[in-house]
């Protein structure tokens, strides 16, 4: 576990845990999300992006809609 | 607990031996305790604190117009509210990066940017309701908002200006802590334990059946348990915090403490709206509830709620505005820790600072908006939430990204499934504005 030195070599600390607060311990290696750009542009990822602008596009048009209807562009208050 | 400190070297470092500072332990049971309450925060605090000041509204709402009878919906949420932000979890360890900064690099400026102003005009929205909370409660108390407001607001600035996140966490944990009150409240008022159980496990619905306040009252729910604020927040936090691949299952088990916590507070806030309409009082806000509770309860309650409501909004604040600033300082590439002092990380401060500073201002300009700015954060939340989530989702299944932390193929069906339960909420929601009978009114 990389949350701690698990067993430390030394004989007095055999069968002893060091527990290591994230914050003192070494920084560890992540993924490298610089060199890796974009996201690949799959299906279920096309798909999603695409549904994602079309319900923006509705949320748009009914807040649109909403506004129009109360300033009585159609000739009534909603 | 029989353990001491000693300095370690740091193995495997090029260039740098740094001294790695550890607390020795015999037991392997101790070890994993230690770990957890070296880890917990990020999770823990997430979760209380989406119990913020419109949440209380919300809940207490719910309990004193339809009693006990949503609470399944709560009981419901608990899952789905661990689900979302597990992900989190694992996205936060894995990249060591906030999610603004994950939807910028992986899908581009135009979504990044999308992102970003969407979650920065909610959050600051939400600000403006957490204030107008503590203005509410304070103004209930006795006490003057234009001196308590800024007092409020000092305190949340001084909060974060210590250069030390685990200063930070631990005044916002004693804070969560704090919120346990709520169950002392509820279990005062003394609520009747078996209809509480049978309405939690099993969905039953208030006389009147499906009407439209009713509909909109249970969007407003799932919609206050799960907010787009929070993925941003967890992730960042966990970044700050430096969490290891070696700490997810005791992110996940902070994150599950934290939503079992949130979703029980929520449930005495109905039990408190409840009492209130038992004894006869109509809902107009919780501060006006808690004046109702204390007429036949006491004043210790009367204040007791008052408190709790100026804490949820205190949680909130620090909160939303950290997911802001963080986000801000990811897409800027500005330094953003709150381990950092003040003339390091400048940006970062400033963007929390200033969302803090508006927000409390706002609140006290006479004849502010306040009640359009509650709809506009409704409206908002309802609009980012499922977008936030998708690229949750999209992120998490991103093999090149997360490798074996990705989502397993369970973990799809549960998310895609919640998606899609959300996406049918807010379309239903939109229904709803462009055609207001789709309901019958009750």
């Amino acid at each position: 576990m990389a949350t701690m030195i698990d067993t430390l070599n030394t004989k007095d600390f055999q069968n002893h845990f060091v527990v290591v607060h994230p914050l003192d311990d070494v920084p560890e290696q992540k993924v490298d999300t610089g060199a890796l750009g974009a996201i690949p542009m799959t299906w279920t990822v096309r798909i999603s992006l695409m549904s994602l602008r079309a319900y923006l596009v509705l949320m748009m048009l009914l807040v649109f809609y909403r506004v129009v209807t109360l300033a009585g562009w159609f000739g009534h208050h909603g | 607990m029989n353990n001491r400190t000693i300095g370690v070297p740091a193995s495997g470092l090029k260039t740098e031996v740094v001294p790695v500072r550890g607390r020795v332990v015999k037991s392997k049971w101790t070890r994993d305790l230690l770990t957890f309450l070296m880890v917990v925060g990020p999770g823990l605090i997430v979760m209380v604190a989406d119990n913020d000041a419109g949440a209380v509204s919300t809940y207490t709402q719910a309990g004193a117009q339809y009693g006990t009878h949503l609470l399944w919906v709560l009981l419901l949420l608990l899952p789905v509210t661990y689900f979302i932000q597990e992900m989190v979890v694992r996205l936060g360890i894995a990249t060591g990066k906030g999610h603004a900064a994950m939807i910028y690099q992986r899908f581009g400026k135009w979504w990044g940017l999308f992102s970003l102003i969407d979650l920065q005009l909610v959050n600051f929205l939400t600000l403006v309701t957490e204030f107008a909370a503590i203005n509410l409660a304070l103004s209930m108390m006795g006490v003057d908002p234009r001196i308590g407001v800024p007092l409020a607001a000092a305190g949340l600035m001084l909060l974060v200006l210590t250069g030390s996140y685990r200063r930070w966490e631990r005044a916002v944990v004693l804070l969560c802590l704090l919120d346990l009150a709520w169950f002392v409240v509820a279990f005062w008022l003394r609520p009747p334990v078996g209809e509480l159980v049978s309405r939690s496990l099993i969905p039953n619905m208030p006389a009147g059946g499906l009407t439209a306040s009713l509909m909109f009252l249970v969007i407003a729910i799932v919609g206050t348990t799960i907010a787009p604020w929070q993925l941003f927040f967890q992730q960042s936090c966990i970044a700050d915090k430096r969490l290891r691949f070696a700490d997810v299952k005791w992110a996940q088990l902070d994150t599950f403490v934290g939503a079992c916590i949130t979703i029980t507070a929520a449930g005495c806030m109905m039990i408190a709206g409840n009492a209130s309409r038992l004894h006869g009082f109509t809902f107009t806000d919780p501060a006006r509830m808690a004046a109702d509770i204390g007429s036949f309860a006491g004043g210790f309650f009367r204040n007791a709620i008052l408190l709790l409501m100026i804490n949820a909004a205190v949680l909130g604040t620090t909160t939303i505005s950290l997911s802001s600033a963080w986000a801000y300082g990811e897409v800027r590439g500005w330094p953003h820790s709150l381990q950092l002092p003040v003339r390091k990380a400048p940006g970062f401060y400033l963007v929390y600072l200033l969302c803090v500073a508006l927000a409390a201002g706002l609140v006290l300009i006479p004849g502010a908006p306040l009640q359009l700015i509650i709809l506009g954060v409704q409206v908002l939340a309802g609009v980012i939430l499922p977008s936030a989530i998708i690229f949750l989702q999209l992120l998490l299944n991103d093999k090149e990204l997360l490798g074996e932390y990705a989502n397993k193929p369970w973990n799809n069906y549960v998310n895609w499934t919640i998606i899609i339960v959300l996406f049918a909420l807010s379309l239903i929601l939109a229904a709803q504005v462009a055609a207001p009978n789709l309901f019958p009114a009750g």
